[in-house]
């Protein structure tokens, strides 16, 4: 599957069956695909990379509230600031995210390597890979805002 | 006879939900263990009395693979079960894992009703 509209449509499905069925959060998608982002305030990333066949990033960008939300539910418990728990959880999202992106871009994974997932976060900061590729920022709108989905592959 | 569980995963939020997921499909269990990569699973397994191991694959220090492959050399604990639970369900690494004994795997993201459907068995 090389079209990034279908890796758009497989990695909105697979982004809201993360959210509906291990976040237990109703998300859903906010409007059309973005070409790039301003720098990202009071934010946190979660990101894993792709090498073998495929390389290239997947990162998941949540404005600090939303990181939270999405944290206290995942838990199940109140989060008030970000901390481990929310740069774990955040991170696992990515590797969840990154695992489906894997499936979507080779036959059943095959020949693609996930590394381990990392966080960024603060109060203002950019995301860019150094890479010339192809790119997709996804919107989504969660109960308390926006985050973003973005892929950036190699050509 | 409830049954104990070694949950194997880096990510303590991972832990936190499969020990959710495994209450909320009501299943019978006794203690649960944790342990965050394939070194440490390997000693909670010689220390405890486990019955039955829920591993990741994709690790840090020792990976999922690694730790079935090191658990088979070891006598007093190379029969008990480990059941994968990984976003990597390539045929491939699953396969691998079953060579190296593994008894299933289940992908991440998962449900509880999910849980229910393939952890019952075995619990």
């Amino acid at each position: 599957m090389n079209s990034f509209t279908e890796i758009n449509d497989k990695l909105i499905e697979s982004t809201i069956e993360i959210f509906t069925g291990m976040v237990m959060m109703e998300i859903a998608v906010a409007g059309v695909p973005l070409a790039k982002l301003g720098p990202l305030k009071k934010s946190i990333t979660g990101m894993v990379g792709l090498a073998g066949t495929h390389k290239g990033v997947l990162a998941v960008h949540f404005p600090q509230e939303v990181a939270l939300a999405v944290t206290s539910n995942f838990l199940g418990m109140d989060v008030e600031e970000v901390n481990e728990d929310v740069q774990d959880a955040i991170g696992e999202i990515a590797n969840m995210l990154g695992g489906n992106l894997k499936t979507i871009l080779s036959d059943r994974g095959k020949d693609i390597q996930l590394s381990l997932p990392s966080t960024i976060f603060g109060d203002e900061y950019a995301f860019s890979s150094q890479a010339e590729g192809d790119q997709v920022i996804l919107p989504f709108k969660a109960p308390a805002g926006l985050f973003y989905v973005e892929v950036e592959l190699e050509p | 006879m409830a049954k104990n569980v070694l949950l194997v995963d880096d990510s303590s939020t991972m832990r936190k939900i499969i020990s959710r997921s495994l209450r909320q499909a009501g299943l019978d269990f006794g203690e649960i263990y944790e342990a965050g990569d394939g070194q440490e699973a390997l000693a909670v397994l010689e220390k405890e009395s486990i019955d039955i191991v829920l591993s990741d694959i994709n690790m840090p220090n020792m990976n999922g693979i690694e730790f079935l492959r090191e658990k088979s050399n070891r006598p007093g604990i190379k029969d008990i079960p480990v059941f994968m639970i990984s976003t990597e369900t390539g045929e491939d690494i699953i396969g691998e894992a079953k060579s190296l004994g593994a008894v299933g795997a289940l992908k991440k993201p998962f449900t509880p009703d999910k849980v229910n459907e393939v952890l019952g068995p075995l619990m």
